[in-house]
């Protein structure tokens, strides 16, 4: 090979890589708009997308699978959590979820706040190719969840609550709780922690719908 | 050394060592926050803070390193003195402000948000401005002579293209999607395009003088090896358009140019061996010649191997954003571009310094420790990754808890930091050592 041959690898490559890079970056123009809901993308959105580049949460957290690994992604976080979790979280992130691991009280607005839920809430709309994936060994289960189920994991019951050898230790263990409350009882619980214990460091769940709560009842009653 | 100018090179390069020493002490810091859980820093210097600064500080260190080396070389290929060293030594003052004025700035919170791209935009700007001296210098001291070598020309092309990207990470974007889109411009166009053109002139370089082989068996290798560079490499930053919000052809496009990265890659390890043994001098300089090859295999390992290993998007989709992705890029960056600065460094110093045959036992011991160390604590990241991927993405466990399964390989991981960061100490007294028996 001579140094002319060579020279004609390095720019017929380059070129060729370069033009079809270039034409699918105007196709993904074309259809970015569609694929991430833009007509969602309000000024709302927008303050939050500022407040979460503001606060460098993206160091700790990932987004789109992007950033630090030392927090959990939050791409699908609305899929699963509250508007009203997420408020109380991150105005003071240890009392909601006391773990070792834990998200610094960064001392957002209100607004600021509002705008980063707002930020995530159109980031969960994301068309992502189905990532992240639904995890292999519950797809291969196939049991569909209970309703309870679901309210749990949007409560963030397990950063006190053992469930299943998962969650944490602040609370008892709730994966046999049914052998020892009755539903009624657990439905108190939630809605009055105080009433069965007054010093209890549980937060009340007195706001949820009376559906939900029923649901969480019927759910952690039948685990024995 | 030939020419006076390219003394210029020195002052580079001691910034490139100090704050290679202060990027380990930062990567100890943030590595200890995986270990105990309970972080007493928190509200001083959070794991955010303290990993911005981390990786900043290792892109700054390697930019210092590649102008270094840019000094060094261009005076030989283009046999004339640098244009203007009073601007080089301007450039790098105003360089070395602004990664202060950055690195404060993190500490005090002040912060643009994105990974890589903390700096605020005042800051980038400020490296805008110091991008534009650097190149301006370069080119004129080209012009003078005009002699395009092919190792002169892959080198400009590549710091060029280096400079051109970051702009696209300059703005703000209302759309995350099309942010990352353009985020990824800077990132993966500098590691696996551009930094690879730069690095590969400058080895392609060393090489040469090294062994005496003939130029134009290194320069027409050097043409093939970065023309697949960029071909694998440009469409191939599509490995990284897999979930991001962008259409599903990317996982083909992406998925079929990247798993063809390694091979230029292998391509650098062969020409590397094939010039050592067919060298035409006997090779002065064996400590730079240790690390020229060892730098050519890690490199092949790390970014080849490593990165193969989860490009493909079937494997990808399990992987993406895990622990893998650290081992990864901690290991790429290491054989790829750290371990090419300092092979420059062991390369350009002695002969900055006059010193002419140079078999340095403490380099090498730095070399060895650095190079076992950093295998081991990528070895204990991935092995962290797969526990994650099997417990948290194929069981369905919740991410805190998987991390608590984790622990015990940040433990082995952070350990063996520790030898690596002892390996670093080794190379920084020998450095500053090259200074100080200069004459002898
Ligand atoms: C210093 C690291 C750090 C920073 C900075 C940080 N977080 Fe967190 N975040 C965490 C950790 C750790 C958790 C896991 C829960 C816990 O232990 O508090 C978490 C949890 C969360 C959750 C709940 C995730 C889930 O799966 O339920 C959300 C939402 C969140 N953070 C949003 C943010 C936002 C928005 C910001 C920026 C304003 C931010 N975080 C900044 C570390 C951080
Ligand atoms: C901040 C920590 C915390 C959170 C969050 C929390 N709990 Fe509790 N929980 C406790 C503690 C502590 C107890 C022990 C009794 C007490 O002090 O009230 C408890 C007790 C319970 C009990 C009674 C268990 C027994 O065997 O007596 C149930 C049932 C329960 N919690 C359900 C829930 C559910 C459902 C959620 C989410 C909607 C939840 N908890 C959220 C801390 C918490
Ligand atoms: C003492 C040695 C080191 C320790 C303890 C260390 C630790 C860490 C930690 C804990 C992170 C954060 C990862 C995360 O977000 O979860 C990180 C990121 C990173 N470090 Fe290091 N590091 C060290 C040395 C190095 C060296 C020598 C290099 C390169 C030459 C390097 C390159 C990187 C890169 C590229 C990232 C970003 C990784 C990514 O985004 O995937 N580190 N490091
Ligand atoms: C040449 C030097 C290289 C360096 C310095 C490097 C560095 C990195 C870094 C730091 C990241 C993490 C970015 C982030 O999300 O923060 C990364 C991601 C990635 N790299 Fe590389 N890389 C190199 C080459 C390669 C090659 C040749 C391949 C493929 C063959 C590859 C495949 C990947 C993939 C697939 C990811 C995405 C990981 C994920 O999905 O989370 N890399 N690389
Ligand atoms: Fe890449």
């Amino acid at each position: 090979m001579t140094v002319s041959n060579a020279k004609a690898i390095f720019i017929w490559g380059t070129v060729v890589s370069a033009v079809i890079f270039l034409a699918l970056t105007y196709d993904f123009h074309r259809k970015v708009g569609m694929q991430t809901h833009e007509m969602k993308l309000d000024e709302r959105v927008v303050a939050g997308k500022w407040v979460w580049q503001k606060y460098n949460c993206n160091d700790c957290h990932t987004i789109l699978g992007i950033g630090g690994y030392y927090a959990p992604d939050v791409t699908k976080v609305m899929s699963y959590r509250d508007r009203d979790w997420m408020s109380r979280f991150i105005k003071d992130p240890p009392s909601v979820w006391p773990a070792e691991r834990r998200m610094p009280n960064l001392h957002l607005t209100d607004q600021e706040i509002s705008d980063v839920i707002n930020f995530l809430t159109w980031v969960n709309g994301i068309d992502t190719n189905n990532w992240p994936p639904k995890p292999m060994a519950l797809v291969a289960s196939q049991a569909l969840p209970k309703p309870g189920e679901a309210v749990f994991k949007a409560q963030g019951c397990s950063a006190c609550h053992m469930l299943g050898g998962v969650g944490g230790t602040i609370g008892p263990d709730l994966t046999k709780v049914g052998s020892r409350r009755s539903k009624e009882w657990i439905e108190e619980q939630l809605k009055d922690p105080k009433a069965h214990n007054p010093n209890s460091i549980m937060p009340s769940y007195a706001k949820l719908s009376e559906k939900d709560r029923e649901d969480l009842a019927d759910y952690l009653s039948g685990l024995k | 050394m030939k020419y006076e100018t390219q003394k210029i090179a020195y002052n580079y390069f001691v910034v490139a060592t100090l704050l290679f020493g202060l990027q380990v002490i930062f990567g100890l810091i943030t590595g200890a926050k995986y270990v105990w859980d309970h972080d007493p820093l928190i509200n001083i210097l959070p794991f955010n803070t303290s990993r911005a600064i981390h990786i900043n500080l290792l892109v700054v260190w390697l930019l210092f390193g590649f102008m270094g080396g840019t000094y060094y070389l261009v005076p030989e290929e283009s046999e004339t003195e640098i244009w203007s060293p009073k601007l080089a030594n301007i450039q790098l003052i105003l360089f070395a402000s602004v990664g202060v004025a950055a690195i404060a700035g993190y500490l005090f919170g002040w912060s643009w948000g994105m990974p890589f791209l903390e700096q605020p935009t005042i800051l980038k700007v400020g490296i805008v401005v110091v991008a534009l001296m650097f190149l301006f210098n370069i080119l004129k001291t080209m012009m003078k002579t005009k002699r395009w070598t092919v190792i002169q020309g892959v080198l400009l092309g590549g710091l060029v293209m280096l400079a051109g990207m970051f702009i696209f990470g300059i703005f703000f974007v209302k759309n995350l999607t099309t942010q990352y889109y353009y985020w990824w411009w800077v990132i993966h166009l500098w590691v696996e395009g551009a930094w690879e053109l730069v690095a590969g002139s400058i080895m392609a370089f060393i090489l040469l003088k090294l062994t005496g082989v003939d130029r134009e068996i290194v320069e027409k290798w050097l043409y093939v090896e970065v023309g697949l560079v960029l071909f694998t490499g440009i469409a191939g930053t599509g490995h990284h358009y897999y979930w991001i919000g962008t259409p599903y052809y990317w996982l083909w496009v992406g998925g079929i140019f990247s798993a063809l990265e390694p091979v230029p890659i292998l391509f650098m390890v062969i020409d590397t061996l094939r010039d050592v043994r067919e060298r035409k001098v006997e090779i002065e300089n064996r400590t730079a010649l240790f690390w020229a090859v060892g730098c050519a295999v890690m490199h092949f390992f790390g970014a080849g191997v490593w990165g193969f290993a989860h490009t493909l998007p079937q494997i990808n989709k399990w992987t993406h954003g895990t622990q893998i992705t650290a081992s990864h890029g901690h290991f790429a960056f290491f054989g790829a571009y750290a371990m090419l600065n300092l092979t420059l460094i062991y390369f350009a110093v002695p002969k900055l310094k006059g010193i002419k045959t140079l078999k340095s036992a403490l380099s090498l011991s730095a070399l060895r420790l650095m190079v076992f160390s950093m295998f081991l604590m990528v070895l204990a990241l991935a092995v962290a990754g797969i526990v994650q991927v099997y417990l948290q993405r194929i069981l369905g466990m919740d991410y805190l808890s998987t991390q608590g399964f984790m622990t015990l390989w940040y433990a082995v991981f952070w350990v063996c930091a520790w030898g690596f960061a002892s390996g670093v100490v080794l190379y920084i007294i020998d450095f500053f050592s090259m200074g100080k028996t200069a004459k002898s």
